[in-house]
Formats: C-alpha cells, sequence, structure tokens
C-alpha cells in the first residue's frame, strides 16, 4: 500500500513538473506557427514572426545582461519573438555553428567573427552582404562608418554590422601592488620595469601574473609577439619560424619562456584552469592578468572591492610604444542568406540588427572606445572605476593592431597553443612549434 | 506454445524491423561514414569533406607517429588494469563485509550505490574542488595537519591518481550491487554445512564463495574492462586537454580534443576506430578469459 502510494505521489509531482512546462511552451510555438503561416501570406511584412539568433553573449558573458534588454526591447516594439541559442565564444561553439551551416539549420541572425573564422560563410554564401541589403533597406547600418565593419578576408566586402569593439590589456589588482610598494603601472611602463616589478611582488609572496599557460596562453602570447613587431607588422602570418614575423613570433614565445623560468607566473599553471588563476586576482593573490573587454563584467562580480582594481597598458619593449593596444571589431551581426531569403522573416531580421547596433544600445555593450559607430559610444551614467579606466585606456591608445592569433585556423590556433607548455617547460622549442603549426593548412 | 509463435513471423519481424532500422541508421551507417571519414580530408567540424587525403591511409600512418596516441592507449590500457583490481577488487570486499553483517546490509548498498545516480560531469567538479590547488579540500586538510605547502594533486607525480580516485570511487558502488545480489544466492545451507566440518571464515569464502561467485565475477570484470575502454566525462572535466604535459590522455578524451577542439575531425574518425578495434579485441579476449561455467 505504501508503495502504491509513494508511486502514485510520485507520478503526481511528474506530471505537475511537465504541466507546469507546458503554457510556457504553447505560448512560444505559438509565433513559430505564426511565422509558417505568414510565410504563406501576402502580407507577410506585418505579422509578427520568430527569429533564431546565436550570439556569443551566452553564459557568463558580462554582456549578457545588456543583451538581453537589447532584443527584449526588440521583442516589444516589433512583436516579433527572438529565439534566442547564444552560447560561449570558443571553439566549440564556432565548430556548432558551422556544422548548423553545413546541415541547413543555420539560425536567421548570427552574431560571429569578421576575421578568417568566417571565411567559410562568406565563400558558401551563406551570409547576405550589407551592400545587397542596403539596396532595399538603404539606411541598414547607416550609423556605422563603413571602413570600420569589419570586411571579410575574401572579397574585402562587409558582411557584418559590428556591436562593440575589443581591447586587450593589463589588469592590476592595485591591492597587491600597494603591499609591494609597486607603482600602477602608466604610459611608459617599459617590459625592463614590468620584470623588477614582478621580482618585488614575487619575493613579497604574491604571484605576478595571473594566467593559465595549459589554457588560456593567448593573451600574454599576443603581446608578447606585439613588442617584437610594429601595429603595421603585427597581423602579419609568419610563413616560417625564420622570416620576419616568425622572428618575432619566436621571440615573443621566449619571452613567456623567460617568465615561467623567473617563476612570475601561478606555481601551477601547466595545470591549472583559467578560473582557477583568475581566481587568484579576485583573492587578491595576483598583481597582474591580461586579458581581453569582455573581461571587466567577471570583476564587477567576483572583486570584493572593484576600485582594487584597474586596466591600464600591457608593458612595452622594442619599436612598440606601451600605448599601442591589441583590438578591434572583430565580430558582428551577420543575417544569413536562409533568412534574407524568406519574405516573412527578412525585414524582421533586419530591425534586429538595426535595433541591436543603435547607438544607446551599442553604448551599453561594455567600456570599449573601439568602435564603429559614426558618433561614438557614450560613457555609461554609472561607470565604475574600472570601467572609466577601462575608456581612458582605450581612448589613449596611440596605436590598435587586430590579433594575430585570428589569422590561423583553428588546428593551428590551437596546436600553438597547446604547445606554449612544452616550450616554457624545455618539451620543444618556440621554433619547432611555430613551423609545425604553420604545417597545419585549413 | 513456442512453435505457434515461430510459425507466424509477422509479428517478429513487426517487432524486429524497428529496431533494426534504428541500429542502422544511428550506429552501422554513422560507423561505415567513419570508416570512410577517417581517409578522406576533413578540415572543421561540420564542414565537408575536400575528397581523400593524400596518401590515402596518411591517418593511419599519423597514428603510429603519434606520441600522444600511444600515451592515451597506455593510459586507457593501464587503467583498464586498475579498474579491475580497484573497482572489482573493493567492491568484492565489501560485499563480503556485507554479506557477514545481519543489520544495516540495506543501508550500505544504498550508500555505496549513490555516485552512480550522479553524473560524471557533476562529480567531476567536485573532485576538481577537492583536488584544487589554491584553497581545495585536500590542500586545506594537509595545511591544518601542518604540511607547509600546497600540492599541485594536478602535476606530473599525482595526475595519475587524481584522475583515477574518481573514476574508481564512482563505480565501486555498482559492482559492489552486483556482487551483493549473487552473494545472496548462495545458499545458506552450505555455508552451515562447512560451519559443521569445521571451516573458519576466510575458508568459507576461499573453497565456497569464491567458486560460486565465479559466473557473477566474471561478468563484472568483462563489464569493468568495456567499461574502461568507454571513460570519457570524469577525465575530461578533471583533466581536460591531457593535463598536465600531455600525459592524462584517454582514447576518448583524445579523440574528442582532435574532433571538436582541433577541428581534425578525420584524425579523430581515425582515433575512434582504434577505440572500437581496441574494444571489440578487449572484449573478446575478456568473455574468453572469463569464461562462465556451469553449474
Amino acid at each position: 500500500m505504501k508503495k502504491a502510494i509513494a508511486f502514485v505521489l510520485a507520478m503526481a509531482l511528474c506530471g505537475a513538473m511537465f504541466g507546469c512546462q507546458s503554457a510556457p511552451a504553447a505560448s512560444t510555438q505559438a509565433p513559430s506557427s505564426q511565422a509558417d503561416s505568414s510565410q504563406a501570406a501576402s502580407s507577410a511584412e506585418s505579422k509578427p514572426v520568430e527569429i533564431t539568433v546565436v550570439t556569443s553573449y551566452g553564459g557568463d558573458d558580462g554582456n549578457r545582461a545588456n543583451y538581453e534588454a537589447a532584443y527584449k526591447a526588440y521583442e516589444k516594439a516589433t512583436g516579433n519573438t527572438v529565439k534566442d541559442a547564444s552560447g560561449t565564444s570558443n571553439e566549440e561553439w564556432k565548430s556548432k555553428i558551422m556544422a548548423d551551416f553545413e546541415t541547413g539549420a543555420e539560425p536567421d541572425v548570427l552574431f560571429y567573427f569578421n576575421g578568417v573564422d568566417s571565411n567559410k560563410l562568406v565563400q558558401g554564401g551563406k551570409v547576405v552582404s550589407i551592400d545587397e541589403i542596403r539596396e532595399k533597406y538603404p539606411d541598414y547600418a547607416s550609423n556605422m562608418k563603413d571602413e570600420l565593419l569589419g570586411a571579410s578576408p575574401v572579397d574585402g566586402k562587409n558582411y557584418s554590422v559590428p556591436v562593440n569593439g575589443y581591447w586587450e590589456g593589463l589588469f592590476v589588482n592595485k591591492k597587491v601592488l600597494k603591499d609591494c610598494g609597486v607603482e600602477v603601472p602608466g604610459k611608459d611602463y617599459t617590459w625592463d620595469q614590468f620584470l623588477k616589478d614582478c621580482e618585488a611582488i614575487k619575493a613579497k609572496g604574491y604571484t605576478p601574473i595571473a594566467c593559465s599557460l595549459q589554457e588560456v596562453p593567448h593573451y600574454w602570447f599576443e603581446f608578447c609577439v606585439f613588442n617584437h613587431d610594429t601595429v603595421d607588422t603585427h597581423t602579419k602570418l609568419p610563413t616560417s619560424s625564420t622570416d620576419e614575423a616568425g622572428k618575432a613570433w619566436t621571440a615573443g614565445l621566449n619571452d613567456i619562456k623567460t617568465l615561467y623560468e623567473k617563476g612570475y607566473f601561478p606555481k601551477n599553471t601547466t595545470t591549472a584552469t583559467d578560473a582557477e588563476t583568475f581566481q587568484l586576482m579576485a583573492d587578491n593573490k595576483a598583481a597582474f592578468a591580461i586579458d581581453g573587454s569582455w573581461k571587466i563584467g567577471w570583476f564587477q562580480q567576483n572583486a570584493k572591492n572593484i576600485d582594487d582594481f584597474t586596466v591600464t597598458y600591457v608593458p612595452a619593449a622594442n619599436q612598440r610604444k606601451t600605448t599601442d593596444i591589441i583590438g578591434g571589431l572583430s565580430m558582428g551581426y551577420y543575417i544569413t542568406k536562409k533568412a534574407w531569403d524568406d519574405p516573412a522573416k527578412q525585414k524582421a531580421c533586419v530591425d534586429f540588427v538595426k535595433a541591436m547596433t543603435t547607438d544607446e544600445v551599442v553604448s551599453t555593450f561594455g567600456a570599449t572606445a573601439v568602435t564603429a559607430l559614426k558618433n561614438g559610444t557614450k560613457a555609461p551614467d554609472n561607470a565604475d572605476s574600472l570601467v572609466k579606466a577601462a575608456l581612458s585606456m582605450a581612448a589613449g591608445a596611440t596605436g590598435i593592431a587586430p590579433a594575430t592569433q585570428d589569422g590561423l585556423n583553428q588546428t593551428a590556433r590551437t596546436a600553438l597553443f597547446a604547445d606554449i607548455k612544452n616550450i616554457v617547460t624545455g618539451k620543444t622549442t618556440a621554433e619547432k612549434a611555430i613551423d609545425k603549426c604553420l604545417a597545419i593548412k585549413g | 506454445m513456442n512453435s505457434m509463435i515461430f510459425k507466424k513471423k509477422t509479428p517478429l519481424l513487426v517487432f524486429l524491423i524497428p529496431a533494426f532500422l534504428f541500429m542502422t541508421l544511428f550506429l552501422y551507417y554513422p560507423f561505415v561514414m567513419n570508416v570512410y571519414n577517417s581517409f578522406s580530408n576533413i578540415t572543421g567540424l561540420g564542414t565537408a569533406a575536400q575528397g581523400l587525403n593524400q596518401p590515402w591511409y596518411q591517418n593511419y600512418v599519423q597514428l603510429f607517429q603519434d606520441p600522444i596516441m600511444a600515451t592515451a592507449v597506455k593510459n586507457t590500457l593501464l587503467l583498464m588494469v586498475l579498474t579491475i583490481i580497484f573497482q572489482v577488487g573493493i567492491a568484492l570486499i565489501l560485499a563480503l563485509l556485507i554479506d557477514n553483517i545481519k543489520k544495516g546490509t540495506q543501508f550500505f548498498r544504498t550508500v555505496y550505490f549513490f555516485p552512480i545516480v550522479i553524473s560524471a560531469t557533476a562529480l567531476g567538479l567536485l573532485f576538481n574542488l577537492i583536488f584544487l590547488y589554491d584553497g581545495g579540500m585536500v590542500n586545506q586538510l594537509l595545511m591544518k595537519f601542518g604540511a607547509t605547502e600546497a600540492i599541485d594533486w594536478k602535476d606530473e607525480t599525482h595526475y595519475f591518481f587524481t584522475m583515477l580516485f574518481p573514476v574508481m570511487w564512482q563505480y565501486v558502488g555498482f559492482y559492489f550491487v552486483i556482487l551483493v545480489t549473487g552473494l545472496n544466492n548462495i545458499s545458506p545451507d552450505i555455508y552451515e554445512a562447512a560451519e559443521i566440518d569445521g571451516a573458519g571464515g576466510f575458508k568459507r569464502v576461499r573453497y565456497i564463495t569464491l567458486p560460486l561467485l565465479h559466473n557473477v565475477l566474471c561478468t563484472c570484470l568483462t563489464l569493468a574492462i568495456t567499461g574502461a575502454l568507454k571513460v570519457f566525462d570524469l577525465p575530461w572535466v578533471m583533466m581536460g586537454a591531457g593535463m598536465p604535459m600531455d600525459m592524462s590522455w584517454l582514447t576518448g578524451t583524445y579523440m574528442y580534443n582532435q574532433t571538436f577542439t582541433m577541428g581534425d575531425v578525420d584524425y579523430g574518425s581515425t582515433i575512434a576506430i582504434v577505440i572500437v578495434v581496441l574494444g571489440v579485441v578487449i572484449s573478446q579476449l575478456a568473455s574468453r578469459i572469463f569464461k562462465e561455467k556451469e553449474y
């Protein structure tokens, strides 16, 4: 009898769970069916439709809340529904998107990279160019500077409309520096001074650099290489480890090796995750970390006191000025060919991209002065000290170079970064790792 | 009755054909395609093959020259041996101990079986926190007991233990429950007779329990061996991309990394074939070595 009652109660619980879910499920299905019917109707544009959108503003992205607020405002204004399938930007996310396009399951609007990562989309005619969209919607992306939209490496045409640009900079734990008697780095911070400061920080028992060489050595690679070339030459990919670009890469990788040998990285840098090493910053155990504009949200969420942190220029060596930074407009909104050819969805997609790239919306997306907006971005009213420092840093940049690693295909890039732990521990050389990665064809 | 069923073939076919079609569509067709993919040039997940590799057997040559693949196969085989020793061994000891107590059997069954119902990903995250270098549970305890420096449980000295321990811990309960069920099937009369003949506890285990448990043990060992070849999720969550220094790769994690992270789909397909071949050969060997007896 007890078993029967327990069974009935368990079934009732399951039923209640499904019951609770059924109502919203039905409501989210409704626009889909409306979309289907509107496709057949001649007055398609006036009926609300559901559009599928994939962006990198998923998971714990610092701009997730801004993105949600923006697309909900679009839904409210148009009556259309956004089926959001955003994820976190990493190699798996990129692979999934490519697989979706290959299998005909692509989204209607995609927020994606505009460099070599998008080559297959452009080559396959899977996305629509801005010129083609403007033939029917002349004011599309009219608030943006065309030369900064991020032209495709395939044909030099613009396909995507960027939101906020990105920069990479040196995040600093001011509390740790103060305890070590080290000044917060400024516009003339040199690599030699940085090494001296790291030594002082290490002597005091702190970890000078929060970085996982196992998982995310990308940013240190980028700036260490940048210190051996210039804004103009930084994006030039080497053909071998012995040409000019190859020598810069070799020298940069050897600089990382020097930092490792001096013990400036966390002791477990070859076994730790990125999250573990960044936690050292939040716990006031590490002094420096290089990351991008998207990391500001992480500090805002995890720092006990945001005023203990600032972001500044990465120390420079050789020809590079300290104020030369890595940055650019590497991502933007694409309208897929499939959605463009669908009369029910075409206008909805155009309106969506326009709504997500207005001056007001772009200004809410993180602290970055790197923008394609003709009028520039406005600083948020409630900007904290870290955001203000970021805006000041980006505004004071004397040169901006895109990340050189973006020129590598996925396999080559992953292979190179997987080898950095082997370079620093002497299991391979920088030259061998570079030549191995360059031999991988995309 | 049986002859009646076999005279009417239609019901049989109605039940068999859907399952056969399902298996063909979702198992055999992908497997054949996987073999074909291993000879093709596929530069990214989701992208179509750009013809065959030059030479077509290129990936198989690479397989034998790849030091990480050798590490992965070695680790997988080692994990298999240790699975037999620790998972089935500890489960057997626990089952024998539980068999000798009168109260609390059900309690211990539940306690030991419980890790099975927790997802491997959740367990991986849990053990990541336990073995965390900075502020992890084990290191905090060691510090409390006077250790001066934290241990990096994922370094080159400790990584195998750190990877192995959660895998062993998770599945001990599974084999424990199977073995306890097997022990319950042994008639108490035999033990009583042995006791009258003066057999002690150890002799009862040696001459009665283990021989009568032979078939159940064989099943457990075969399951453990084939299970070890498929271990993926826990090591992937805990050790990521072969940390430390590409030493912790297993065939499953290496195949996943090549396919999904590196985008080298054709080489990933080749590794998948190695996994299948290893699985078939080893499970055949296991079923011959651990052949069940008929009593």
